[in-house]
């Protein structure tokens, strides 16, 4: 057969399906519409990202750490040349306040986010103030820049005082833009912003020791110099980088790798929840084409009697599905191209309007590539029917296609988990990733598989009296129906949505509930050890009670038995499990403190409290000592600000988080770190609405002082979450729609016997009410199997994650499970009513002609 | 508009047995979905027991239907995911009928498959499956059977036995019977044959029993 006339035959041969095949592409456009949105939306921020690397860095290469550069790092900055221009910033979090009245009470005091700047910053993009002007100027003799939100809540205008550390200086005006503050526009900023000079910083007297100050020094290469320069000179940088870490260096060239990875983080499990759908609407396209065939099997046998091979009929098929796959992908992606239009909207702040590009190519392909790739992988194992129908059909109609053989199904079944790891693959960007979803979707699909057939085994059998009951029963129990997939499909995209809203309310509900009765609701940081016996009688004064302190001495860890940190840090690079905890635990900026009695909540597991006269003794958290790989005995090698340390693991303790006491995974025994360089945190439960009053009062006293409500922390861990959570259930609602659209396409398939059925129905003495109703009640009851399940589902999995992951205390609560059944519901029998209309048109008379 | 009945001027007292014969097109379905209720004309009317069935309702004649007429199909029509017993069923529950289970039990013995009640109409036999339509036509006792075509899809013993069975059933409720056939055979059982030819009635022959 020549290439035109294959062609010919294909679109002859979809001639009168195309009412049917309309379900194929609704269910395939679900899904490709969600990955299409979860992809385009990501390259389009990578993308912004990417075309701001200068600004956002504000400079060439950028130093940042814990300290200021090393004389070592110093020297090699100057080595880069005369042409390099340099400037010096620093980050904190801190607290200001309006100067006292006068009459000598506190003023209003907030909690702000710091940043100090030397002459030269921004070396790209631009700080836009309002009033305009030039920085330097700005800053010079005192001033100092505010974010808005800092301005309206203390009362600020230009020309007022506000007091930062030991200085007082004048707000000079507001800033509107700031180039290189990554993610604020996310929401996920600390503090208000506040911008000073470098030299007003020094009077201010913050850089106190051990204040959680960040360097960052800012470089500009000299005119011309592009990303080879400056990789060159982070190259030439790296090498001269204090060897226990704790700075790094980066350039624009790499484009702000954190946040990137961040956002791919990002990408790749909402990519993954997105294809989720996808795998649903191929379900319904597996559902659809085995239909569709069904209604063939005569054509087939004919094209087979008129001489077209086995394989050549197969090629027929297959194109159509390739071809309507292409279709369905298209239908999708310009529906996904809208939803890049709507989300700004539908999702709020979540993602900014302006960050939002929607023409991303490389989206639509992807797009098309897997909705073309999974539209063809679910074809397939139906279409490979038309190889075994007999021709003989053709003189007698009975004769049926063989079944495919045990061998042909394994075959089968393998392709289809090759084929969802692929794409699962695809989408997370890695293939352990990509088996782990493939494993857990097909794990899910198949529980719920199995739980629909047994209910729709038990329901059916089930003697109901009423008919239009049994009616609906009988409709579940119905072998081979393709409601089974509906079902699955709905149950799915139910089981995702309810049980992240499940996740995302159980952790609310625990983060929002009231702080136990003994519980700190403040923490106080930066505290000088000089500075805590005022400190802790300003607290007495302000009425807290269960005031805590201790003190903390902050180390770099550079050994564990000998053998280097930085080195065990670099073996565990790359993604595997656990990889990332233990990288952080052993390049992290390590706080001990030393206590002589073991804390509330602090449970010995091994070893015993300072027992030991022989070493310096150290006791590690439980967790933290597997992530470090260390155990009762290990040598753990520190450096405090230069002074090298050594202390012997002799206990290990798990610790009960959740009282929200000061709590540390390193606790050293008394004696040995007294005389190192310290501060002192401390907790303290402050008189609900208390908080403003204390702040102000320590604020006006210590400035250096900062206290963190605890309140507040978690009120942003849960907004951080609230984003994440809508943005799976979002995509997870595509699963439910595409659920949908099985069962109106299932519902549809049957739209013949149905129409018969009404017929008949009406002929016994139906009224069309009555025949809607029994309708109805199918539908409804089909809705409810998949909503019961998926319910279960969302809530079994809530359970896990809550209660075996997170150690939440979490019960089901009636209302969202009821809700999730309810939609369920009310969705399939808009669904099955929808796609039944024409058959619930039929008229009796119908009955007397011929079927 | 084609006119596919013309001229039809017929009346059908209770209790007879009409049979309706005629070459495909002659208007023979036509004429019983119009007795049926389940078609209008668009001229002259149709009385069942005196009452003008053309004026009614979609859904008033739909209640007419449950308690008055019922009907048999060539290709039988059962609800194929409902069981046989289910099947005669229906018609009992749509009535709300006393004891709906024994009497469709009853009937199932009557027509000869008392143990098959659990059966699905897929499992059972053309002449079977025939059976059950006739059960669950007779099921609410109604004053009129239209048949159509009944054995039409049924090799003739098993042919036989379905006739003798609706004829046996007929005679004990006194139900009105109309039907539809091809088959002079068949048509010869009745009291009166209604030829139809092009849409009129071309001429009617009383039945051997020579009753009218």
């Amino acid at each position: 057969m020549t290439l035109a006339a294959y062609l010919r035959a294909v679109g002859r041969e979809s001639r009168h399906s195309r009412g049917r095949l309309a379900f194929f592409v609704a269910c395939l456009a679900v899904g490709v519409a969600a990955v299409v949105a979860v992809a385009g939306l990501a390259a389009s921020l990578d993308g912004k990202v990417r075309a701001e690397a200068r600004p956002l860095l504000a400079a060439d290469l950028a130093i940042e750490g814990r300290r200021p550069p090393t004389p070592e790092l110093e020297s090699g900055i100057a080595a880069l040349g005369a042409g390099v221009q340099r400037a010096d910033l620093r980050e904190l979090v801190t607290v200001v306040a309006l100067p006292p009245s006068p009459d000598g009470a506190p003023g209003k005091s907030q909690l702000v986010d710091l940043k100090v700047v030397s002459p030269g910053y921004p070396f790209y993009g631009q700080l836009v103030t309002e009033p305009p002007g030039e920085l330097g100027a700005l800053l010079a003799d005192g001033g100092l820049l505010v974010a808005p939100e800092l301005a309206s809540r203390l009362g600020l205008a230009t020309g007022s005082r506000l007091r930062i550390g030991r200085r007082e200086l004048t707000v000079r005006g507001r800033i509107v833009t700031e180039p290189d503050r990554v993610g604020s526009e996310f929401g996920f900023a600390v503090a208000p912003r506040v911008i000073m000079s470098v030299a007003d910083f020094a009077s201010a007297e913050l850089e106190g020791i051990g204040s959680r100050i960040t360097y960052r020094t800012l470089l500009r290469l000299p005119e011309g110099a592009g990303r080879e320069d400056a990789k060159q000179a982070k190259e030439t940088l790296v090498a001269l980088l204090p060897r226990e870490g704790g700075q790094r260096v980066e350039t624009w060239a790499e484009a702000q790798p954190a946040l990137r990875n961040g956002l791919e983080r990002v990408e790749r499990f909402l990519g993954l929840v997105a294809l989720l759908s996808l795998l649903a609407g191929g379900i319904g396209v597996a559902q659809t084409v085995r239909a569709w065939l069904t209604a063939r099997l005569d054509a087939v046998a004919v094209l087979k009697c008129l001489g077209m091979r086995p394989r050549e009929v197969l090629a027929l098929y297959l194109g159509q599905s390739v071809g309507l796959g292409l279709v369905g992908s298209l239908v999708g992606v310009l529906a996904g191209i809208g939803l890049l239009f709507l989300l700004p909207t539908v999702l709020g702040n979540l993602v900014p309007r302006e960050l939002v590009d929607p023409w991303q190519p490389w989206a639509f392909l992807r797009g098309l590539g897997l909705g073309v790739g999974i539209a063809t992988l679910f074809s397939l194992p139906p279409l490979l029917s038309v190889l075994s129908v007999p021709p003989a059909r053709v003189l007698r109609r009975t004769v049926e296609p063989l079944p495919p053989s045990r061998l042909r199904r394994l075959a089968f079944g393998l392709l289809l988990f090759a084929g969802i790891w692929g794409t699962a693959a695809v989408q997370a960007r890695s293939w352990w990733l990509g088996l782990q979803f493939a494993v857990g979707a097909l794990v899910a699909a198949g529980l719920l598989t199995l739980a629909a057939r047994l209910v729709a085994r038990v329901v059916s059998r089930w003697p109901a009296r009423r008919f239009w009951l049994r009616y609906g029963l009988a409709a579940l129990g119905r072998p081979g129906s393709a409601t089974l997939s509906g079902v699955v499909a709905l149950g799915l995209g139910v089981m995702v949505v309810l049980g992240m809203w499940l996740i995302e309310r159980g952790l609310a509900k625990e983060l929002r509930a009231d702080l136990p009765e003994t519980a700190p609701s403040v923490f106080l940081v930066d505290v000088q050890p000089a500075q805590w016996p005022g400190v802790e009688k300003t607290l007495q004064v302000q009425g807290a009670s269960h005031i805590d302190s201790v003190p903390v001495v902050m180390a770099r860890l550079t050994a564990i038995d000998g053998e280097g940190a930085r080195e065990r840090a670099d073996e565990a690079k790359g993604e595997g499990r656990g990889n990332g905890g233990r990288r952080w635990a052993l390049t992290r900026e390590q706080r001990l403190t030393y206590l002589s009695e073991l804390p509330r909540g602090n449970t010995l597991t091994a070893g015993a409290w300072w027992q030991d006269p022989a070493v310096s003794e150290v006791s590690v958290e439980a967790d933290f000592a597997r992530d470090l790989g260390v155990e009762l005995g290990s040598k753990l090698s520190f450096d405090i600000q230069g002074v090298p340390f050594e202390l012997t693991v002799t206990s290990l303790r798990t610790v009960d988080w959740a009282t929200f006491g000061i709590n540390f995974f390193l606790v050293v025994e008394p004696g040995v770190l007294d005389r190192a360089p310290q501060q002192r945190v401390a907790a303290a439960r402050l008189a609900p609405g208390s908080e403003d009053r204390v702040q102000d009062a320590l604020a006006a006293e210590f400035p250096n002082v900062t206290m963190l409500r605890i309140r507040e922390i978690l009120e942003k861990v849960i907004a951080v979450l609230d984003r994440i959570s809508l943005g799976v259930r979002f995509l997870g609602g595509f699963t439910a729609l595409a659920g949908v659209a099985i069962l109106a396409g299932a519902v549809s398939s049957t739209a013949s016997r149905r129409g018969r059925e009404v017929a008949l129905l009406k002929t016994l003495g139906l009224t069309r009410g009555t025949v809607l109703g029994v309708f109805a009640v199918e539908h409804a009851l089909v809705g409810l199997v998949a909503g019961v399940l998926g319910t279960g589902g969302a809530a079994l999995l809530a359970w896990g994650v809550l209660n075996r992951g997170m150690e939440v205390d979490w019960s089901p609560e009636p209302m969202p499970l009821l809700v999730g059944i309810g939609a369920s519901l009310l969705l399939s029998v808009v669904a099955g009513l929808g796609a039944s209309l024409r058959a619930l048109g039929r008229r009796p008379i119908e009955m007397l002609r011929e079927a | 508009m084609l006119t596919i009945l013309d001229r039809i001027d017929l009346t059908i007292p209770r209790g007879e047995f009409v049979a309706i014969l005629g070459p495909s097109g002659s208007g023979k379905s036509t004429l019983l979905g119009l007795m049926a209720g389940l078609d209008r004309p668009t001229e002259g009317e149709v009385r069942l027991d005196g009452r003008a069935i053309h004026t009614l309702s979609e859904d008033q004649l739909a209640l007419l239907r449950r308690r008055e007429i019922g009907f048999v199909f060539q290709s039988f029509e059962l609800l194929d995911n409902f069981t046989a017993r289910e099947n005669v069923l229906l018609p009992l529950e749509l009535v709300d009928t006393k004891n709906p289970r024994a009497r469709a039990d009853e009937l199932l013995a009557e027509v000869g498959l008392g143990e098959r009640g659990h059966h699905y109409p897929a499992q059972l036999s053309g002449g079977e499956r025939q059976r059950v339509a006739l059960a669950r036509a007779f099921a609410a006792r109604p004053p009129l059977l239209l048949a159509d075509e009944p054995t039409g899809n049924l090799d003739s013993a098993t042919g036989e036995r379905v006739l003798a069975i609706l004829e046996r059933l007929r005679a004990r409720e006194a139900t009105t019977l109309v039907l539809v056939t091809h088959d002079p055979a068949l048509a010869a059982r009745a009291d009166r044959r209604i030829h139809l030819r092009d849409g009129r009635i071309d001429r009617i022959e009383l039945g051997a029993k020579g009753r009218v």
